[in-house]
């Protein structure tokens, strides 16, 4: 079934330029978003992380070693969601009017087809109920917690909601004040605020005066596994061209570099 | 009654007909009514509904405005709270500092207040052995007049040099000077202050300038920017501002047109995301920067009018008592040829002389000296040397250059603050009492310092605690050194309390922030400003009229009404102008405070003060040396470059030097990390008690060393072990090692992770200060299981 197109398609562009990998946007999310924490947060397959840092090398030798980074959110993948399509329980739903993919976590049944549906690993399954099965218990951390977000449970999978929330809460005042539409700096995820270097910028693609809008149709920007056709509403920039050669499963030929810079 | 009774019986015997019916009538039965539906309901709710999943309660949002006191940077944060509960640290853009951006470290802030067993909840003595973090809980009452009892006893005996107090505060910061004045009315000069690249900073501006003010640069106007090894995105200076400089270095009008030059041995994030990465060998840096300065002097690439005019020491001199000395000029045309200077630095000699030219042909070159986060000591050598090329240039106290100021005009009539900052921990003074075999220190007090784990010395400091018969910690968390301490006597989180933050490191204008706490203490802690004054006035006499305030409150107050009266200091920001802007610093603007009273009722509201005019060129003025100019410090330099070769010859035993770094990612301060950070830690850094060590391949394969394979290194001091992470931007022959693991304190989510770099660190130390020279430390490898 084809939906009309909506009127809002929030997305996000991260300049990786700009990005200099130190984490703030994963700390601020968890923050934001009540994102349980675990003694051993080592442990890759059970800790959650709505965003998550990668860590990439040029693989060239010693000195000419570079390192680099993709900070990786929901995806929010416009077309065919692959997390939408398997879900069983109508637990996930991607909202044409916004373009945000939910989760409701009440209605998760916990078979994590999701998780392994997405293509992006941007799903995470709570094994452990986030705030009060931690061994030992850290006394006191539930205090942090913000009513805004509901605390999640065992057994039900959860993700980045692009600050869903945020959005509530930024139409709420507006309506408060009488106005329908946001201005752009009304609505902003915690990560894209948080970013010290602002190498993330929020704000709805289909609103040319919005400054991702622009920043999406640079000849530098591109997104993650393109060739899939999920249409991925995050957008990365960069000019390195081996950065932007770790986008996907390129053939030797196949990436036309962009610029002379740094290849 | 025959009839009927067969009849029933027949009806519902059970067979395999009425069992069938049974079961088909029951199924469709039950489906007609909403029973099954309603308990599948009800289960899935009580699934999710379990009494231990925490319901946050709801309530009226609001903030406070505050600033991070995590590390020296200084930022601006505004801190989210629903009915007075903070929920969540934002950055803050009305403030000069950092518009709106925050780190990891202060952005998960609120984990440090909240998670119980990573704080003291109370006033308490120790029970078990030391180290266990075995406590009890005492009244505050007890826990005072137990410290005043001691301290009376060590008066009375004469003993007051037997009392030592190390003091992680910042230098010029209102707490420093309260445990300075209180240790000079408790008659002991044993105090010393944590080490950090800013007691670096302030020896080379006393050296080269003369004057005891901080560091300061104009980033945002230089053009050109060269790194000896400071982590500009990873925590150097204040990292609020740097990384917001780096996102307008990399965006329109200024992209393309700022170089960043890296010099480090590793291909670090800066190193990586800078436009030029030079690998020089881990300690040379100093030789490297003599090598730009050689290629500078020798194509007379520099600026002679200054050098001309407003410098000492640049040819050779005599002193009054008839000794020569050799100038800068000598030295760096003889001694440090490119040829020379790539051996010493495995840096290639034409690389060596293309940099030069660029440095010396840029508008505005920059060159700054430091290491990682600046969480530690800098070398001395190396500073000085950066700091010639600055003088080179001519590109002090101009736009884009090194600012010479004086210091922020807080109150300076206290005998404390007259004598300077005070000495950082070094081999001398208090660290020599300490590492003597007899300690001669009987009462230690630590206030908001963790030098068990934090200070680079191989396990030193570890040992001496032990040798401390009475320890006093002032920490509200349970660092490494507060769980050695008899007596705890905790301190507020930064959260709760009104303290002051003087010029974030690196800024290039004065600026002075107050916090102001943003909720009531949660647990029965005390401002330990209040406790010294409280203390003061238990003890009586010279003590008590040493410290006259009431409160510590009135002591900042008192400091900061000064502020009033230095012209065009400001208290507002509007985040459209930086305080860097030609228009604010180029002339005096008027003051936005009417009266004192006014200034303090900004302050405290969280507020700031900050003065963005500077009065450029002035050179004639500006130096307060010995000789009014900019010195050379050729004595020094020659005296360090001699000893520099010493310790870079190859030790037979310990063939690898391990170099620690920093992360941005990880407290590897005082402050402990928030868990969240955790989080942001990769699986080739930490994986579950282990920490890795970076690699080159090539050395890996000399030493037959896998991915994931457990290696121990080895130093004269000590040996720990780690996994295996190859990773081809290590230098070959150096093991790298992060700082910020191997905790035996603070919380679960803390202990068993990794080790820690300092417990192996050992070498000789930095030449000119005796400070350790941590950056180096010659090791051995060797693999081993599990």
């Amino acid at each position: 079934m084809k939906q009309e197109e909506g009127k809002h398609k929030y997305g996000m562009v991260i300049d990786l330029d700009k990005c200099i990998g130190c984490g703030t946007c994963m700390v601020a999310c968890a923050s934001e978003n009540n994102v349980s924490v675990r003694t051993d947060e080592s442990d890759k397959e059970r800790s959650i992380a709505w965003m998550q840092l990668f860590k990439i090398t040029n693989g060239k030798p010693f000195p000419q070693t570079e390192v680099s980074y993709f900070p990786r959110p929901c995806m929010h993948c416009h077309n065919n969601t692959p997390c939408v399509s398997v879900c069983p329980a109508s637990a996930t739903h991607m909202d044409y009017h916004t373009g945000i993919v939910s989760q409701i976590y009440t209605r998760c049944i916990g078979c994590r087809y999701c998780q392994a549906a997405c293509p992006y690993h941007a799903r995470y399954f709570n094994w452990y109920d986030g705030y009060a099965f931690i061994q030992p218990f850290p006394k006191g951390l539930e205090r942090q917690l913000s009513p805004e977000i509901s605390v999640r449970m065992r057994g039900v999978v959860e993700k980045c909601s692009f600050c869903h929330h945020r959005l509530m809460r930024a139409r709420t005042r507006a309506y408060a004040e009488g106005r329908r539409e946001l201005e752009e700096h009304e609505y902003i995820t915690a990560c894209a605020e948080a970013c010290p270097t602002q190498a993330i910028t929020f704000g709805d693609l289909n609103n040319p005066k919005h400054k991702v809008a622009r920043l999406s149709k640079s000849v530098y920007a591109f997104r993650l596994l393109e060739k899939l056709g999920t249409e991925p509403k995050v957008y990365y920039l960069s000019t390195r061209n081996w950065v932007r050669r770790m986008a996907d499963n390129y053939r030797p030929d196949q990436l036309e570099p962009v610029g002379a810079v740094k290849t | 009654m025959d009839f009927s009774v067969k009849k029933l019986t027949d009806l519902v015997a059970f067979n395999r007909r009425n069992f069938i019916k049974l079961l088909i009538g029951g199924a469709v039965g039950i489906n007609a009514t909403p029973l099954p539906w309603k308990l599948m309901d009800d289960v899935a709710i009580w699934t999710q509904n379990w009494p231990w999943v925490p319901v946050p309660a709801r309530g009226a949002f609001n903030h406070s405005e505050t600033i991070c006191t995590l590390c020296p940077g200084g930022c601006g944060i505004t801190v989210r709270k629903v009915d007075g509960r903070p929920v969540k640290i934002e950055g803050r853009a009305d403030y000069p500092v950092n518009p709106g951006g925050i780190c990891p470290l202060g952005s998960g802030g609120l984990q440090l207040l909240y998670t119980e067993s990573l704080r003291f909840t109370g006033p308490m003595k120790r029970v078990g052995a030391r180290g266990t973090g075995d406590f009890v809980a005492i009244s505050w009452d007890e826990a005072m007049q137990t410290l005043a009892d001691r301290l009376a006893e060590l008066k009375r005996n004469g003993k007051s040099e037997a009392l030592a107090a190390i003091d992680g505060n910042r230098p010029h910061s209102s707490m420093s000077l309260l445990i300075r004045k209180f240790m000079d009315a408790m008659g002991s000069s044993m105090y010393a202050r944590m080490p950090s690249l800013e007691d670096t900073y302030a020896t080379v501006n006393r050296l080269m300038f003369g004057i005891d003010a901080p560091m300061a640069y104009d980033l945002e106007h230089a053009d050109l920017i060269l790194s000896f090894g400071c982590g500009l995105i990873e925590g150097w200076g204040a990292p609020g501002r740097m990384s917001n400089a780096w996102s307008l270095w990399r965006s329109e009008p200024l992209k393309g047109k700022v170089k960043i030059i890296q010099v480090e041995s590793r291909a670090s994030n800066t190193a990586s995301k800078a436009d030029q990465w030079i690998a020089a060998k881990p300690g040379t840096e100093a030789a490297l920067a003599l090598g730009i300065a050689h290629v500078m002097l020798k194509d007379g690439l520099y600026d002679s009018n200054f050098v001309a005019n407003h410098t000492f020491g640049f040819t050779d001199w005599t002193s009054p008592d008839g000794k020569s000395h050799r100038g800068f000029k000598n030295i760096a045309l003889r001694d440090y040829s490119p040829d020379v200077v790539s051996k010493t630095t495995g840096v290639d000699a034409g690389q060596i002389l293309s940099l030069a030219r660029a440095f010396a042909r840029a508008r505005a070159p920059i060159a700054l000296c430091g290491k990682g986060k600046g969480s530690l000591n800098g070398s001395v050598f190396e500073c000085l040397a950066v700091q010639s090329l600055n003088a080179l240039t001519g590109n002090i106290n101009k736009p884009g250059g090194v600012l010479v100021h004086q210091d922020v005009p807080l109150q300076a009539r206290y005998s404390a603050e007259a004598k300077g900052p005070g000495e950082p921990l070094t081999a001398a003074g208090l660290g020599e009492a300490l590492t003597a075999d007899k300690i001669s220190v009987e009462t230690l007090l630590l206030f908001a310092a963790n030098p068990a784990h934090t200070l680079p010395d191989g396990g030193g400091f570890r040992k001496a605690l032990k040798k401390i018969p009475l320890i006093i910690s002032f920490s509200p968390f349970r660092d490494e050194s507060s769980l050695m301490a008899d007596l705890i006597l905790p301190d507020h989180t930064y959260l709760e309390k009104m303290d002051d933050v003087v010029w974030p490191v690196g800024l290039q204008y004065p600026f002075y922030g107050l916090t102001q706490p943003v909720l009531k203490p949660l647990y029965d802690t005390r401002a330990t400003g209040d406790v010294l004054i409280q203390l003061a006035e238990i003890m009586g006499g010279r003590v008590t009229e040493s410290l006259p305030w009431k409160n510590y409150e009135e002591l900042l107050k008192e400091r900061a009404l000064n502020l009033f009266e230095a012209e065009g200091g400001l208290t507002s920001h509007d985040s459209s102008r930086p305080a860097w802007e030609p228009s604010a610093y180029r002339k005096v603007l008027k003051s936005d405070c009417t009266s004192p009273e006014e200034l303090w009722k900004k302050l405290k509201a969280g507020g700031f003060w900050y003065r963005p005019f500077q009065r450029f060129g002035w050179h004639e003025e500006l130096f307060k040396t010995a000789s009014g100019k900019f010195e050379f410090c050729t004595d020094k330099l020659e005296k360090a470059g001699a000893d520099l070769a010493k310790t870079l010859e190859n030790d037979r035993d310990y063939p690898v030097v391990m170099a620690p770094y920093e992360l941005i990612n990880l407290a590897s301060s005082w402050a402990p990390s928030p868990p969240y950070l955790y989080k942001t830690l990769f699986d080739s850094q930490i994986r579950g008690k282990d920490c890795f060590a970076e690699i080159n391949p090539q050395t890996a394969g000399e030493y037959k060393l896998k991915q994931g394979d457990y290696v121990i290194i080895e130093s004269s001091a000590g040996k720990v072990k780690a996994l295996v992470n190859i990773f081809a931007g290590a230098m070959p022959g150096v093991v790298y090692l992060a700082f910020g693991f191997g905790h035996t304190g603070y919380s679960d989510f803390h202990l068993n992770k990794g080790v820690n770099p300092n417990s192996i660190v050992a070498g000789p130390r930095d030449f000119l200060t005796g400070m350790s020279a941590w950056w180096r430390t010659p090791v051995r490898l060797s693999k081993t299981k599990a």
